[in-house]
């Protein structure tokens, strides 16, 4: 794996969040939530454009035409595989998963690679208030199942402790390696995390996580323009 | 379940309050009221405005609990 492979797992991600944030724009609890998730889903779709706008000058782009039709090609983990139904899983996501996210972005700004440095710095302006919210919604406590899932699935994508991740770290092109990561992401959370036993020998490295799955049909379709495609035709007949 | 699917969650912990929302886009204007968010804390009254107000490259932002506003005098009374 190498720097592009992680900058693309944490594009596909942010994709992702983004997507399933839009989606709870008409059904939180409250119309300032609405809109919260409807900024913070937008805020996370143009991190993902910037993020794959990086994969070039990083001087090796992974994406390969699989992505067109296998929807297991995309790195995004598991809690995004299918839209969530309930609050609970959108707060876990927003507290948890986007905050390792923002946290491995911090170690790609502090870290060596000039690109990184520049390209990832204003993320991490706006995802301030993406933390803010979800740390206020978390503090009103949630189920602990989406919560514990969310945790895991984190641990799992800063990836094993003597991986890849902490190779990038070694050389200096993060500024922190998976100990560190899961330190920072307490840290911003005031909690420990749950004991989480991984056994990194089911683990994909490309993907960073280890449940098998993909995204459902209809995200795919929308992530390739295919649910526009049917609009389209429907608005000629 | 109400029609949202939602009605019936609980929302934060705590009252909610509500907080006027100052910006202004240069340093040389003040700063003027924008609008307003109700939440259960100042973190997400944060990230509430922020929302909310963001159509605009604000070059300052800031809220203030309703609560804390001090009025002189208000509509129809003379200074």
């Amino acid at each position: 794996m190498s720097l592009s492979d992680l900058v693309l797992s944490i594009a596909d991600n942010k994709q992702m969040l983004g997507l399933r944030y839009a989606e709870w724009a008409t059904r939180a609890p409250s119309l300032e939530a609405d809109i919260a998730a409807a900024a913070m889903g937008l805020d996370d779709l143009g991190h993902s454009r910037v993020l794959y706008g990086c994969l070039e000058p990083l001087g090796a782009d992974p994406r390969g035409p699989e992505r067109e039709s296998d929807p297991a090609s995309l790195r995004a983990l598991a809690y995004f595989d299918e839209p969530w139904s309930e609050w609970a899983q959108f707060v876990a996501a927003n507290a948890v998963l986007d905050t390792a996210f923002t946290v491995m972005v911090e170690a790609c700004v502090n870290g060596s690679v000039d690109v990184l440095q520049h390209r990832l710095r204003k993320m991490l302006l706006e995802e301030r208030y993406h933390f803010l919210h979800g740390r206020s919604w978390l503090k009103s406590g949630i189920d602990p199942k989406p919560l514990n899932r969310a945790w895991r699935e984190a641990i799992e994508w800063f990836g094993p402790p003597d991986g890849e991740v902490e190779a990038l770290h070694r050389e200096g092109k993060l500024s922190l390696g998976p100990r560190e990561l899961r330190a920072r992401l307490e840290e911003q959370l005031e909690t420990k995390s749950p004991d989480v036993h991984v056994d990194w020998k089911g683990w994909d490295p490309l993907r960073r996580r280890s449940r098998p799955g993909a995204i459902d049909e209809q995200t795919f379709g929308m992530l390739r323009g295919l649910e526009e495609k049917r609009f389209a035709a429907t608005k000629e007949a | 379940m109400g029609p949202r699917g939602l009605t019936t969650y609980k929302r934060v912990s705590g009252d909610a309050v509500e907080y006027e929302v100052f910006a202004r886009k240069t340093r040389a204007e003040p700063l003027h009221q924008v609008g307003s968010v109700v939440a259960p804390d100042d973190d997400l009254a944060m990230a509430y405005a922020r929302a909310t107000y963001d159509e605009e490259r604000w070059c300052e932002m800031a809220i203030v609990r309703k609560e804390h506003i001090i009025e002189l005098w208000q509509p129809g009374e003379g200074s």
